[in-house]
């Protein structure tokens, strides 16, 4: 059996880190100058190098010298790998991000080099979720390379290579790297080649070894280079060879390996890196979120309204998002000046997103007949709208629900209502409430929307005509919440719930203690990663009352403030139960200013028999409840056995990652307070900036079930707390659309249909994304959809994503994330 | 699983082809005006273009029957299950072709179908799940039998029953004959459980699976070597001989090796070997019967692991099911076990044709699996040749030299670890030939799995090695559970029921909606926009979810139910044994796992 050493020749480049992406982008020209004149010098060696933003910055920088690098892939000594944008960070980008990831990054490089990236490569990411082997086989991928965690970090995790297999039955040949990415200098190539030499023989098959100055990039020197010639060929040791991860994953699979497997995530590298800079992370979940809404509407939106799609706008948005997503940015581990680059590189895609989500839906509303007889010429367009109100004619709202299934929530109108209605006149639940601003009428509407999936709603809105109505709202003070589902008290003493019930089966989920507890975590003794840390446990202290306050009591909602301080720093949350809601929503502020803190909402519910389920890219598992920080996205669920009944409390957000689960508490992490960029250093006397100080604004929301999580409805409760879901102000006229419709839904209650777009070729046809929610198999969901006027059945497999083409002459292709482009 | 899932009598298609101005075709199907249907907002997915759809014709219960380009698709929309909602009938399994004239109801659930072709009654039929059992089993007895094996058999006229011609053989004929006469075993033990011995039905069914016994049990000794060479199949002087193997003349003492593409490549052509050994005369009756002698026999040889599998797992069911009450029959199964397994022990486990090596596919020892083509292999062919000791061991009462070399197999030879390692192997082999795992999978194998570790679960009394063959079973279900093949799932579920999630509805789906008769045909899926098709890194394509069994094309076990076939597929030329349904349906019986509902 072939035991060679594969000499990998390659250059990690981290785009920001330690610099903002200006030099990160000249750090890249350099290197590959470098690689192209070493490859011209040597004529064996081959140079690997991933990121498809990295050969793009050259394209558009330096045509010549990409032309180089095009000829060098064509005859295989320049290797592209890593079918994706960036090396993401591999637990915190959505499901749907890794699809844009692989679909911008592999088109290109079919586009560019005529072939896409067979090897996977995030040599530098720190953790690895447990859906990635299916991510890589849908992009287009058969072989994987990772780094992290390293052994010393997780024992359990086979090392050299190994199958890779994820729940939904995907499995990819994997090669940990034993000793870094990089390396350069004899002593160094010396240690690794004696290490391999040793694992090659162990193993009984070949190993890589990764050579080449990394991070700030620069590649494999001539030193280097000319040293490992010198020892190709040394007797009685396995020989050296220059190679690709391609080619070692190729010759590797055709020789007759039992190799060992793993089914499960790859944990843990930098724990603190899932909390550190909220800033970041909340701007990559609006932009996931909003962009999908977006480029659904705006799909809709084409096909109904005969629109141009906006394909190519949201392929540039969603690169900015992919690179975002590089694992030192998203993981807030980065210089502060990098993330005002991060804003910069979010809002726009975040404007993209808005713009197209407005045109779409008002392009939309603009064809719903909203006449009313008796609504003359003169009140026919929006500047005399107000004319129409002041006679008496009641406002059109329309809702557009972007989620695949119906959706009840409450939905807000920067104006006060007397009255609302639906398209069927029927009244409809509302509420006047304070509004934001100080001008006019001070309140706004709230009113409870019923939309269907893909669909959207009208609703009509009387003028509250009374200004003064604001005045008259008065609130007694108690500080008990209830609805069908939920009850909820607070303690007056340190404004901790000290009751909350899940009405649906009487359990207690407080009482014995307090729940939603803010609490201060000492984070002196960790750097921003948090290397080789992995619990925060070391409490500072209980955020105490300062103030608690029932600011809402109406037909659709109420609403109880508390606000409380530690030292120097505040934290106020609006405690919002409405109408029909399973999820408890909390608005928080928080003014932060402890450094080297740590805050986490804590939730100590108690009971036995606790599982700790997370949602991670592409579905939900299960980590044990030992107090370990884990990733996690939209929620994390603590389920347990209390007077004997299986019960849960999910705990959700709109922009967090972090959770952790000592025994039977479940907690938040909400704000992480530490240096920027501190990678253990000696912390010189500075004016240092610190991730998460100053005003930080977030929402979490408390969700309690039945049974366990996954068949619970907590994914579509969280999905829904993330909504994107648009209230669009309208106007009178006559049009040929409902005033309700329904574009796509699907007939399976574990089916989540995350992207609806038209595909990147061009081509007009239609593209539709969904994964399987509650890791149940399912067989013959039904699809069904207006905007090809027909549907389709298919069978998924617990935790798989589908990706489906339907063609122009309506026959329909399940593909992989290329869009069967490719 | 607690309780059976309760199967209903159901309303089964069947087809009637006639030329348009036929007497039997009703004349006002030719005075109808089409009227194109209006089907804005259907709610379900349709299996063509809305715009296909050329007209329509109400049945009866409020079902609509829709014609289009593509064929006919029955909307009832009151059915009481979501798989029913929504049938669609093509060419050339259902119609002469696709391209819908007219349709009128035929007043009794059914349709008559104008095509450009012609005109096709489409029959529905309400039928108990048993009666459709005794329907294919009645045409298999009737136009598949050949001497008791019922692989298959040539129609001169395709779609024509009654156009069958007197051979057909396939090259797996002792192994579908063994799906045949196990379900027919099962069927007898099912009827003897309920309706008592001597009942009617039970001694019909007894007399029918003796029949499919003792006609595997005869390819087990028709080559007459004495060695316990098993022929593949074989043939009369009164069938022609095709051109895919290796046959055998027998003339008396010797048989010599007939002239074919194979047999001069190998350079066997007129090649003698022994063939006088005695042949149990009961045995040699399902020839002589039909006024054929010894020497008017050609046999197939080369034969591959699959039949030796499969004539093993059935040797153990005859055994234990008819075996115990006929000693005259179980001592012949005896003698076969014995043989074979004498044949393959001294053949260096494999079995030896006559230049004295291995045949193609019938080997299970280490040389094979350490050798490039023999290395994924050797996680099934470990778990049939354990099997086949087990199974020996059983049927003979003896250990002996059988326990001895099971044992050595296991723990010195290694087959012990091998037998888990199938998911790991195949996926490898797999991906080094650039194929997607679901196009590197040999479907035949499927059958070979699901009965090599049955009968190990079955037999293995100790407990750790039961569940490494458990262990064993579970490497294969991710290619066998999309299947959702009733037969393959309920020995999956007996052998492994803690991890057995059966899934009602698929069950219950598989029967319904699978049609009744097995004259081969294909489909016409290329005009359907309902299923999408999905394509794999080769190149292969299948459906993304798998159609009921009636709108499928017509196979065995050894197709991919979910391969995207048009209307090419199926092979029209022939009408298929009934095993497919017949082995699942009095398996489920027998075990509890399907029960009839009145």
């Amino acid at each position: 059996m072939d035991k060679n050493i594969r000499l990998i020749g390659n250059a990690h480049l981290d785009p920001i880190w330690l610099w903002r992406w200006q030099e990160g982008c000249g750090e890249v020209l350099q290197t590959f100058r470098s690689a192209l004149d070493r490859l011209q010098e040597y004529d064996d060696f081959v140079f690997t190098c991933s990121s498809a933003a990295y050969y793009k910055w050259v394209e558009d920088i330096d045509p010549q010298m990409f032309e180089e690098i095009k000829k060098m892939v064509k005859k295989g000594r320049w290797v592209p790998v890593n079918g994706w944008w960036v090396q993401p960070d591999c637990n915190m980008p959505s499901g749907e991000s890794f699809a844009r990831q692989a679909l911008y990054s592999q088109l290109y490089y079919y586009e560019k080099f005529g072939k896409i990236c067979k090897t996977g490569y995030n040599v530098d990411s720190f953790g690895h979720s447990a859906f990635l082997p299916q991510f890589l086989k849908k992009s287009g991928m058969t072989g994987y390379v990772m780094h992290r965690p390293g052994t010393h970090e997780n024992k359990e995790i086979p090392e050299n290579l190994f199958w890779w297999d994820s729940a939904d039955g995907s499995r990819i040949m994997t090669y940990r790297i034993p000793d870094g990415y990089g390396s350069n200098g004899k002593e160094a190539l010396d240690r690794k080649m004696a290490d391999m030499e040793e694992r090659a023989n162990e193993t009984g098959h070949g190993m890589m070894l990764f050579y080449g100055v990394g991070n700030h990039g620069g590649g494999p020197t001539k030193g280097d280079i000319e040293y490992l010639k010198l020892n190709l060929k040394r007797e009685g040791f396995n020989d050296l060879e220059f190679s690709s991860p391609d080619d070692f994953f190729e010759e590797l699979m055709t020789q007759p390996l039992d190799l060992p497997s793993w089914n499960d995530e790859m944990q843990h590298h930098a724990s603190g890196c899932y909390s550190a800079t909220s800033l970041v992370k909340e701007l990559n979940r609006k932009a996931e979120n909003l962009l999908s809404a977006a480029e659904k509407w705006d799909t809709v939106s084409s096909i109904v309204v005969d629109s141009k799609a906006e394909t190519c706008e949201f392929k540039k948005a969603w690169q900015e998002v992919c690179f975002n997503q590089f694992h030192d940015i998203l993981c807030g581990c980065s210089i502060r000046e990098a993330y005002e680059d991060v804003k910069e590189s979010e809002g726009y895609a975040l404007t993209v997103a808005s713009k197209a989500y407005n045109n779409a839906v008002l392009r939309i509303a603009r064809k719903i007949d909203t006449w009313i007889d008796g609504v003359d010429e003169a009140v026919l367009e929006n500047t005399t709208n107000q004319m129409a109100l002041e006679k008496g004619f009641p406002r059109p709202v329309v809702v557009f629900n972007p989620h695949s299934y119906n959706i009840e929530i409450p939905v807000r109108v920067h104006h006060a209502s007397k009255g609302v209605k639906d398209s069927d006149g029927n009244d409809v639940v509302f509420q006047n409430v304070r509004a934001s601003r100080s001008n006019d009428s001070h309140l706004d509407t709230l009113f409870m929307a019923s939309v269907k999936p893909l669909g959207y709603a009208t609703y009509w809105l009387e003028k509250a005509v009374d200004e003064k109505a604001e005045k008259e709202i008065t609130v007694e003070q108690n500080f008990f919440m209830e609805n069908e589902h939920i009850m909820v008290s607070f303690d007056t003493t340190t404004g901790y719930i000290k009751n909350l019930v899940n009405k649906e089966n009487g359990v207690e989920f407080a009482g014995d203690n307090f729940v939603a507890i803010p609490t201060v975590i000492n984070d002196l003794e960790t750097d921003t990663w948090a290397h080789n840390v992995f619990k925060f446990h070391d409490i500072k202290g209980l955020m105490q009352l300062v103030s608690i306050k029932r600011i809402e009591e109406g037909p659709l909602r109420s609403v109880i403030r508390t606000v409380h301080s530690f030292n120097e720093s505040y934290l106020t949350q609006d405690f919002i139960l409405a109408k029909g809601q399973k999820t408890l929503r909390v608005d928080c502020k928080a003014l932060w200013q402890e450094k080297f803190s740590m805050l986490k909402m804590a939730f100590p519910v108690g009971g036995s028999e606790e599982i700790s389920t997370y949602e991670v890219p592409g579905g939900f598992i299960k980590r044990p409840c030992n107090g370990e920080e884990e990733p996690a996205l939209n929620w994390a669920d603590l389920t347990v056995t209390k007077n004997g009944k299986r019960t849960g409390i999910s705990i959700m957000s709109d922009s967090k990652y972090s959770y952790d689960c000592p025994d039977t508490e479940l907690r938040l992490t909400v704000l992480r307070n530490v240096i920027f960029a501190d990678h253990y250093s000696d912390r010189p006397e500075a004016n240092f900036d610190f991730t998460d100080e100053g005003m930080n604004r977030f929402s979490y929301g408390i969700y309690l079930h039945n049974g366990e999580a996954e068949s619970s409805e907590v994914v579509k409760e969280a999905h829904i707390f993330n909504n994107n879901v648009a209230v669009v102000p309208e106007s009178y006229h006559k049009g040929p659309l409902d005033p309700t419709d329904s574009f796509m839904y699907t007939d399976c209650d574990n089916v989540l249909i995350t992207a609806v777009k038209r595909s990147e070729d061009g081509s007009g046809d239609l593209i539709i994304r969904l994964y399987e929610t509650k890791g149940e198999e399912r067989t013959r969901g039904m699809l069904m959809s207006k905007l090809f006027d027909n549907g389709f059945w298919f069978d998924i497999s617990k935790h798989e994503v589908k990706t489906f083409r339907v063609r122009k002459d309506l026959t329909v292709l399940e593909t992989n994330f290329l869009e069967g482009i490719v | 699983m607690k309780n059976p899932v309760i199967l209903f009598p159901r309303l089964t298609k069947s087809s009637s082809h006639y030329k348009r101005y036929d007497i039997e075709v009703p004349k006002s199907l030719h005075e109808k005006t089409p009227k194109k249907p209006n089907l804005e907002g259907f709610p379900y997915p349709l299996p063509q273009k809305k715009s296909d759809y050329t007209c329509f014709c109400e049945g009866e219960n409020g079902v609509i029957w829709y014609g289009s380009n593509g064929g006919v698709t029955r909307y009832a929309e009151n059915a009481d299950r979501k798989d029913d909602i929504i049938m669609h009938f093509s060419a050339r399994r259902d119609l002469l072709d696709n391209n819908v004239i007219a349709l009128e109801s035929d007043g009794n659930n059914g349709v008559w179908v104008l095509t450009e072709k012609g005109a096709t009654h489409i029959k529905m039929t309400k039928m108990s799940m048993e009666e459709k059992a005794y329907l294919l089993t009645e045409e298999t007895h009737k136009y598949v039998d050949r001497r008791g094996m019922t692989s298959q058999k040539k129609l001169a006229e395709p779609g024509n029953l009654k156009s069958a011609v007197s051979y057909g053989h396939s090259d797996n004929d002792g192994s579908f004959t063994v799906g045949f006469a196990i379900g027919e075993i099962f069927r007898y033990a099912t009827l003897k459980k309920e309706k008592g011995e001597y009942a009617k039905e039970t001694l019909e069914a007894r007399a029918s699976a003796t029949r499919a016994c003792e006609a595997n049990l005869l390819l087990m000794y028709i080559a007459g070597r004495g060695n316990g060479f098993v022929a593949r199949s074989y043939l009369t002087t009164a069938e022609p001989i095709p051109d895919d193997g290796l046959f055998y003349k027998k003339n008396g003492e010797t048989a010599v090796c007939v002239s074919t593409t194979d047999s001069q490549k190998k350079k066997l052509v007129g090649k003698e070997i022994k063939a006088d050994a005695p042949i149990p005369e009961r045995l040699r009756k399902l020839y002589t019967s039909e006024g054929f002698s010894d020497t008017d026999i050609v046999y197939k040889g080369d034969t591959s692991s699959d039949e030796i599998t499969h004539h093993y797992i059935h040797l153990l069911v005859a055994h234990e099911f008819l075996g115990r009450e006929d000693p005259e029959l179980d001592a012949i199964i005896k003698e076969a076990a014995v043989n074979t397994m004498n044949h393959i022990i001294e053949g260096g486990y494999a079995i030896i044709e006559i230049d004295g090596k291995p045949t193609t596919w019938a080997k299970w020892n280490l040389d094979y699996f350490n050798s490039y083509m023999g290395w994924a292999d050797a996680c099934l062919n470990g778990a049939e040749l354990l099997m086949y000791l087990k199974v020996t061991m059983r049927v003979t009462g003896e250990t002996g030299k059988w326990e001895e070399e099971y044992n050595k197999l296991l723990f010195k030879d290694g087959y012990k670890d091998l037998v888990t390692k199938h998911f790991d192997r195949f996926h490898q082999v797999a991906l080094a030939g650039g194929l997607d795992d679901r196009e590197e999978i040999m479907y035949g194998d499927h059958m070979l799995a699901v009965l090599s570790f049955w009968g190990l679960v079955t037999l293995e009394q100790d407990p750790e090695l039961k569940e490494i063959y458990r262990e064993g079973f579970r490497s294969w279900r991710y290619s066998l559970a999309p299947e959702y093949n009733a037969g393959y799932d309920f020995i999956y579920f007996l052998s492994d029921p803690e991890n057995a999630k059966p899934d009602e509805e698929r069950i219950r789906t598989w029967f319904y909606r699978f049609g009744a008769t097995r004259i081969a045909s294909g489909v016409s899926l290329n005009m359907r926009v309902d299923y999408p098709q999905k394509l794999f890194m080769g190149g292969y394509k299948e459906t993304s979810a798998l159609l009921p069994n009636d709108e499928r094309f017509i196979a065995k076990y050894d197709r991919n139910p979910l391969e995207f076939k048009n209307e090419d597929s199926g092979g029209a030329g022939v009408v298929e044994g009934c095993y497919p349904y017949t082995f699942a349906y009095w398996i489920g019986r027998y075990f509890g796992f399907i029960a009839e509902g009145k």
